[in-house]
């Protein structure tokens, strides 16, 4: 008991030690999600952590193996495009949970359902009467010009005005302990099924300390979707048929894909099990076709019709968005969502939310450049070795530099790009993600970490109190998109206590 | 003017094809100077139609066929009365440039003054502006200016069917000096977009008159452009023909460029080589309306890589039909 204490502070000096290299010597300390400053554990993590000490180094090692044993007989891969391995691989996964206080959930909780609902009502006023452009609250070229944007889309109904119904925004911890919103996921945003499956691995690794711990449960979300879904469905219809729609095997996601219909208890099909015949939408069963309601698009807008989008699609089916146009059928999330989480549309959030709710944001914003304004854009250039640089148009940490962890040759490389095509970027300054205790190779470090919750809106929007927490498995790393090479970990919501009394 | 339109369009399949799904822009707009009488749409094999208004404001009419067939013609029929548009005035003011940097025509017009597809500046159009001297134009005032962009474009192209296809970027003509209306319009559209003026494709028929000097094909459909000048509002300009867009003009479809409003446009299952045939008569009403004697045949589209034994459930893009 007593070893495993040491061995946990002396970790914990380490990760100090680490944070104090010399390229990031200006920013300050990074927050360890388990222990405040003076190294003490964290009540909500006081229970997880006295569980921990009484394990040895070959107890974590042997519920490390079950865990990953269980996610291999589950199947739960994904794919990295580009490397040379096997197409799929099974996500690392870290057996300890990442635990969030009741109190601090709260504040997440309510800053997630005011964001989207304020996202929500910024497509619905661009795709109607553009009342926000003309305000001059956001640059109109910004908006019109995105590559997201979707003429298509102008004065078309949309139940409830709900264009995002699947929303998964990233949060991340600044140094202060306050959560703040990186990035709005808007159009096809993965990852729910790795948040279901952490939660049915941890339950088999910790059962005790889960079941003492009064973690909110999750097990929800699949029918809490389904709802959704079918709540975007016109009233006539009263028992809407729903399917997923998946580009196929070689996507990354298609375990999702998969995962999710079946537990939906729902048809999961491809761009070629769809046919358009007069203006409805069809599924070919062995039976003959059959309608379709509700269409759970995982494949992003420029594929999903190659009458209207993309022409040479093989992965939608022609005569979709007229049939959608035509209120036949509902796309979700709809298409054209794209342009409310550009990243340069981003740094307009906090306005955005002002302009349509009157209130402020409850979780901040990342401090932006937009390399599109002369001013920013030369502090930028001259200042790359700070900076994270991202493609506005790029995702899944596709195309980005991080200054203080690149190359003289990757810099000059982005200086160039910039100068060349600088709408095309934003930069942010570098922000210490939190730290979380990990388990790396049989031993607890700590690893930077963010959040991924999962928010639904349809007729009304649901916050799911649980979230993927992403991490870098590379020590210092601050890169934790899958794509990438991260991983993940379960995330425990406490039960608030004054909410059990009765 | 009381004019009569058929259009006739035919694709042939060398085999059957299936899950056809079209889309048309075929109806003459409802507009100043110009009244819809009739309009009748034809489709063989039968389907239903439907349609709905696309951004821009243009009638879209659409259909599928989902069983096997080697043979689909479209025949459009219309009737419309046109009336010249009022005289221009000979020049306007210079003021003219400010009030087109006013807020209000860069929001509402937004989308015409912005490079999309066809339309974007290149270094050939950089180069034919410089050979031209065309920014000297803009010393007088936007009215002049489009006036002898208009001729000048008309000198400096041939017109010459064949030369470009329906998705060919506005280089080719550049570098041919020869194409169709549809390489004008685009051309024009580009250079007066670079000068903020706002500018839109308009796809339709003319009724050609040669004896008035006109020299696109009156078996094709036609296109031109219509610029935006605050005091005019939108002014139309005929750079195949050297004329502004008068009553022997029928606009179905304006847009940012061709692919925005093409006559046809369509996907289909199934591996087959396909021919596209179109026919445009237009007639003055209440004389004989005869039909077509023969269809044009349109170049065939090479298509790499169709053969290859893909997955049948691609979709091909149908040919579409340049406009001439």
């Amino acid at each position: 008991m007593v070893k495993g204490t040491s061995r946990v502070e002396l970790q914990a000096a380490k990760t100090e030690a680490a944070g104090r290299a010399p390229v990031v010597a200006a920013t300050p300390l990074p927050y360890d999600e388990m222990r405040d400053a003076a190294g003490k554990v964290r009540p909500h993590y006081a229970a997880l952590a006295e569980r921990i000490d009484t394990l040895s180094s070959d107890e974590l090692a042997e519920r490390q193996k079950t865990l990953e044993r269980f996610f291999l007989l589950q199947g739960i891969t994904f794919t990295v495009y580009g490397a040379e391995s096997s197409t799929e691989r099974i996500i690392p996964t870290d057996l300890l949970p990442r635990i969030i206080a009741a109190e601090e959930w709260k504040t997440i909780d309510a800053g997630l359902t005011q964001r989207l609902r304020a996202l929500n009502m910024f497509l619905a006023d661009i795709y109607s009467g553009q009342q926000i452009l003309m305000d001059g609250v956001v640059p109109r070229d910004l908006v019109l010009n995105a590559p997201s944007y979707r003429r298509e889309m102008q004065n078309l109904y949309v139940p409830h005005q709900a264009y995002a119904n699947v929303c998964g925004s990233d949060l991340i911890r600044q140094p202060d302990g306050k959560f703040a919103v990186l990035e709005d996921n808007l159009r096809v945003p993965s990852g729910v099924s790795y948040m279901l499956a952490n939660r049915e691995a941890s339950k088999r690794v910790f059962p005790g300390t889960f079941r003492g711990a009064g973690v909110r449960p999750i097990d929800r979300y699949p029918d809490l979707l389904l709802t959704t879904l079918k709540s975007m469905a016109a009233d006539w219809r009263p028992n809407p048929q729903v399917v997923v729609l998946t580009p196929g095997v070689y996507n990354s996601a298609y375990f999702e894909h998969a995962y999710l219909a079946r537990l939906m208890g729902v048809p999961l099909v491809e761009g070629r099990d769809l046919v358009v015949h007069d203006n409805m939408v069809y599924m070919r069963t062995t039976t003959g076709l059959r309608r379709i309601d509700i269409i759970y698009r995982r494949v992003d807008d420029d594929f999903i019709d190659p009458l209207t989008f993309r022409r040479d699609s093989g992965l939608g089916s022609a005569g979709l968005f007229n049939a959608y146009r035509a209120g036949n059928v509902v796309i979700c999330n709809a298409p054209g969502t794209g342009v409310a989480d550009d990243k340069a549309v981003y740094a307009y959030v906090p306005e955005i939310i002002r302009y349509y709710l009157g209130e402020d944001a409850i979780l901040p914003n990342i401090e932006t450049f937009l390399c599109r304004e002369p001013a920013q854009l030369s502090h930028v250039l001259a200042n790359l070795d700070k900076f994270v640089v991202k493609a506005v148009g790029a995702s899944g940490g596709y195309g980005m530099l991080v200054g203080p962890h690149s190359t003289k040759a990757q810099q000059d490389e982005f200086a160039a790009a910039l100068t060349a095509d600088p709408e095309n970027y934003i930069a942010q300054p570098t922000i210490q993600l939190s730290t979380g205790p990990c388990l790396i190779e049989h031993e607890i470090d700590s690893r930077h970490v963010d959040l991924r919750p999962f928010i639904l809106c349809g007729e009304k929007i649901v916050v799911t109190p649980g979230a993927l927490t992403r991490v870098a498995l590379r020590k210092g790393s601050l890169v934790v998109n899958s794509s990438q090479g991260g991983g993940s970990k379960d995330t425990w919501v406490l039960t608030d206590k004054k909410d059990l009394q009765p | 003017m009381l004019l009569a339109v058929r259009h006739s369009t035919r694709y042939q399949y060398d085999e059957p094809v299936r899950e056809s799904v079209m889309e048309l822009w075929m109806q003459p707009q409802k507009r100043t100077h110009q009244r819809l009488i009739s309009f009748e749409l034809e489709i063989d094999p039968a389907a239903q139609l439907f349609s709905y208004a696309d951004t821009f404001g243009n009638a879209v009419y659409h259909f599928d066929i989902p069983q096997p067939h080697d043979k689909l013609t479209i025949t459009a029929r219309s009737a419309v009365e046109t009336e010249p548009p009022p005289a221009l005035p000979t020049q306007l003011d210079r003021g003219e440039w400010d009030r087109l940097k006013s807020d209000f025509v860069r929001g509402e017009h937004f989308d015409y003054l912005h490079p999309h597809g066809f339309t974007g500046p290149t270094e050939s159009l950089a180069k034919f502006i410089a050979e031209r001297k065309l920014e000297e134009l803009r010393v007088r005032d936007p009215l002049s200016a489009m006036r002898d962009l208009n001729s000048i474009l008309y000198q400096a192209f041939a017109y010459e069917a064949g030369v470009t296809r329906a998705d060919s970027p506005i280089d080719h003509v550049l570098k041919a000096r020869k194409g169709v209306c549809q390489d004008f319009a685009h051309v024009m559209i580009a250079i007066c977009r670079g000068w903020g003026i706002p500018a839109r494709y308009v796809s339709g028929y003319l009724f050609t008159d040669r004896k008035a000097g006109d020299r696109s094909d009156p078996d094709a459909t036609h296109a031109w452009v219509e610029v935006f000048l605050p005091s005019l509002r939108w002014v139309g300009f005929d750079p195949t023909n050297n004329i502004l867009a008068a009553e022997r003009h029928i606009a179905c479809a304006v847009g940012r460029d061709y692919s925005d409003v093409p006559p046809s446009r369509g996907v289909y299952k199934g591996e087959a080589e396909s021919e596209l045939a179109v026919g445009v008569t237009v007639r003055k009403a209440r004389a004989a309306v005869s039909e077509p004697e023969f269809l044009r045949i349109s170049q065939p589209a090479p298509r790499p890589g169709q053969r290859r034994s893909q997955y049948s459930g691609l979709a091909y893009d149908q040919q579409r039909q340049q406009q001439q």
